[in-house]
């Protein structure tokens, strides 16, 4: 995938490291995604919001084909990775997930310990070369998504025995660590109490500087803290996608508004 | 026939009670506490369920109370030197029989058959004649209580269809006046049926404890018999039917557990490949079809399977294997009975496998694929682990069924109890010996027949310990995820 080139017309101020065109996503007969355009720079946080049921799940698991595991999901249009196609026949989505990773909304740690889970990755991908450099992977994954304090002592315990809030951070951790180029977060805080939620916010924004995240959120608010460009979905259109400031404080489009002052959705 | 009468009874409280019912409010089904057909169904219960109480307390406890009545007439004179007051006891009831047979037959009356008394020769002509055959003159002690015997027996039964009908009857009535609009009559059928799904399940319990007690007592008059030091530890079993037997289990137990031990080699890892593709893989509508296919599996009788074993797999095993390898010359062997019962257990393991690992979250197989594994790397690094302890339940099941098993071990594996490690040899079981030490001629009170009783007892503390760990780890990882 890297070999290729990539278009100079896409190289803008940050470069656009995803981008659709086109993108429909059928269920069965209904069509849950319509013509979709969406460019993800790199090294930014884009937030995707939008009424339950809109779509923006749905397109968010595209990003990573982690919809191939639903038997009647149909995926159209062109959505690329870096110019690639990531729906070409010889692109393996398993290598292709390893580049895009995902945190989901419920935290789900595998019943291994703490070390396993944040191992894991680097693990399957054969990242490292020695146990003293997966020690060190593991480590700063933990760091970097804030956990290390809290678990270092404790790291061959299971990770399905820490609360709520650690468990997610164990999750970043675990996506983190198979050091992907894009990180997919879908809803990651909202079984998070509000402690919790500034932590991962926090996370994110920190996290901006080697990835480029795409989150899904009900919360506005977060997505106006978080997010350098946000996505408006509504019944499977993209509505309108643009700076977060402006989309907040200047939209353009009248659905854009009174979602964003709770009169629909 | 009283209880023909009973129920007709009943069915009639049913109709008056709720007839009445509509009666007491008027005609309007509104001004009742209940709906009409509660109140008939309480007059209903009330009819029927003392009645039949009492009936069945009657017919459990009257012979009882007739036995010893007629017991007590016996002078030890009527007991001949070499017999029993048991065995004289069954003749009484059998001449008993005979004189209510022959009353019928010549119509006598009740003096009429007590003057048979005196007649003890041609009494037992006649009586053969209906087809009591009598080993002996009738003695006139044996006649007397006979006599007492049945003239009590048919008075109890008259008096219990009385008081039954009665009982009924005045149920019937109280239930019948207590119907007012405000009754409560469908609370008291609801706890009447509370009652019954009470009863059932004390059902189920009671049976349980009732084996556990005749297992223990009879072990215990084996032991009595028999030293439990030497049937623990004793590597001999070499039953003799002049005494002096060797009983010790160890043979027993190797071979149900050396064939278990096979079942589970075979079945554990085939039920477990089986239940991963289903569960991972399959489409829903191979699902559909595969898994009632292997289910089949579990539904033919073992006897079947046994016959698969005798005329099939073990010859085919000493053929191709025993003699090639010089290891016997044994059809029936331990691999041979291990085998086919491996087969008959892999249902218990796929199924409930499959059932297992269906419970794990597709969350955890999402993580695992968002962060690049492929399907079987998650399967085997995530899945399984999590459906461990799920799927060592499921083998432990699976294992407590292989070691109760009989069928496929008499016709596979024979009957000749013996300490080998060859798997080719041929080897029995606990259950095995359990038939056979019952099933042969020896009195029943010797050590050698009793021994089935401390086997039993063994096998059913194994498994009992068997299923109570599987359960308790199929528990534990059931609340995991909830």
């Amino acid at each position: 995938m890297n070999d290729m080139t990539r278009r100079e017309a896409e190289i803008t101020a940050t470069a656009i490291k995803i981008s659709a065109r086109n993108a429909q996503v059928y269920y069965g007969d209904n069509h849950a995604i319509k013509d979709v355009d969406v460019d993800i720079h790199d090294r930014m946080v884009t937030a995707f919001i939008g009424p339950s049921g809109c779509g923006k799940s749905t397109f968010l698991r595209c990003l990573n084909r982690m919809n191939d595991t639903i038997p009647s999901c149909r995926v159209e249009g062109r959505i690329t990775l870096d110019g690639e196609d990531i729906y070409d026949k010889r692109v393996d989505p398993v290598q292709l997930r390893a580049k895009v990773g995902m945190v989901f909304q419920k935290p789900n740690p595998f019943p291994k310990s703490i070390f396993d889970n944040v191992a894991y990755g680097p693990r399957i991908h054969g990242l490292t070369r020695s146990k003293a450099e997966l020690d060190e992977v593991v480590e700063t994954s933990l760091r970097r998504a804030a956990l290390w304090k809290e678990v270092k002592d404790r790291l061959h315990q299971p990770g399905t025995g820490l609360s709520g809030g650690q468990q997610q951070r164990l999750c970043i951790a675990r996506a983190i660590a198979t050091s992907p180029e894009v990180l997919l977060m879908d809803e990651p805080c909202s079984a998070l109490d509000p402690i919790a939620t500034a932590q991962v916010e926090e996370l994110i924004d920190e996290l901006r500087a080697q990835f480029s995240v795409v989150i899904v959120t009900h919360s506005m608010q977060q997505a106006a803290r978080v997010s350098q460009r946000t996505a408006f979905f509504h019944l499977g259109n993209l509505v309108e996608f643009g700076e977060t400031t402006q989309i907040f404080t200047k939209p353009r489009d009248p659905r854009t508004e009174s979602y964003i002052t709770g009169r629909i959705g | 026939m009283i209880l023909l009468v009973v129920l007709a009874l009943a069915a009639t409280g049913f109709l008056a009670g709720r007839a009445r019912a509509l009666k007491t409010a008027g005609g309007d089904p509104r001004d009742l506490h209940s709906l009409p057909g509660y109140h008939g169904q309480m007059v209903l219960l009330f009819t029927a369920v003392p009645a039949l109480l009492l009936m069945a307390g009657w017919v459990l406890i009257q012979p009882a109370v007739i036995e010893r009545n007629a017991a007590a007439v016996l002078t030890p004179a009527d007991i001949p030197s070499g017999s029993s007051a048991a065995l004289v006891m069954s003749d009484v009831r059998r001449i008993a029989g005979g004189l209510d047979a022959l009353a019928a037959r010549e119509g006598l009356s009740e003096a009429g058959v007590a003057a048979l008394g005196a007649d003890s020769g041609g009494l037992r002509d006649r009586l053969g004649a209906v087809g009591v055959a009598l080993g002996g003159e009738v003695g006139p002690g044996v006649f007397e209580a006979a006599n007492l015997y049945r003239t009590e027996t048919r008075g109890g039964r008259t008096a219990m269809t009385v008081a039954v009908a009665l009982t009924a009857l005045g149920g019937l009535f109280l239930s019948l006046r207590r119907i007012r609009p405000d009754l409560r009559a469908r609370n008291v059928s609801e706890s009447f049926v509370l009652a019954l799904l009470i009863g059932s399940s004390l059902i189920a319990v009671l049976t349980t404890v009732g084996i556990i007690a005749s297992l223990l007592f009879e072990s215990l008059n084996f032991f009595r018999l028999y030293p439990i030091k030497d049937f623990l530890l004793s590597l001999t079993w070499n039953p003799q039917f002049r005494g002096g037997s060797e009983l010790g289990i160890w043979p027993l137990l190797w071979g149900t557990l050396y064939v278990s031990l096979i079942a589970l080699l075979v079945a554990t890892p085939i039920g477990l490949m089986i239940a991963i593709y289903l569960s991972e893989y399959a489409s829903k509508r191979t699902r559909t079809i595969v898994k009632p296919a292997i289910e089949i599996l579990a539904g033919i009788p073992t006897i079947v399977y046994g016959l698969f074993a005798l005329v099939t797999v073990g010859p085919m095993l000493r053929d191709y294997f025993a003699q090639p390898l010089g290891l016997g010359s044994s059809s029936s062997s331990v691999m041979t009975a291990g085998l086919v019962m491996g087969i008959m257990v892999i249902p218990f393991v796929s199924s409930l496998s499959d059932d297992i690992i269906n419970a794990v979250p597709q969350s955890l197989r999402d993580g695992s694929l968002g962060l690049g594994a492929t399907p079987s790397e998650t399967i085997k690094q995530v899945v399984l682990p999590a459906a461990l302890p799920g799927v060592v339940g499921a083998i432990l099941l699976a294992a407590s069924r292989a070691i109760g098993e009989t069928m496929i071990v008499v016709m596979g594996a024979g009957a000749a109890a013996k300490l080998s490690l060859n798997p080719f040899e041929a080897m029995t079981t606990v259950t095995v010996k359990i038939v056979s030490q019952l099933t042969g001629d020896t009195e029943f009170a010797s050590p050698e027949t009793l021994v089935a009783f401390a086997l039993g007892l063994t096998l059913f503390t194994i498994t009992l310990a068997l299923n109570i760990f599987a359960l308790y780890i199929v528990r534990k990882y059931r609340e995991q995820y909830e």
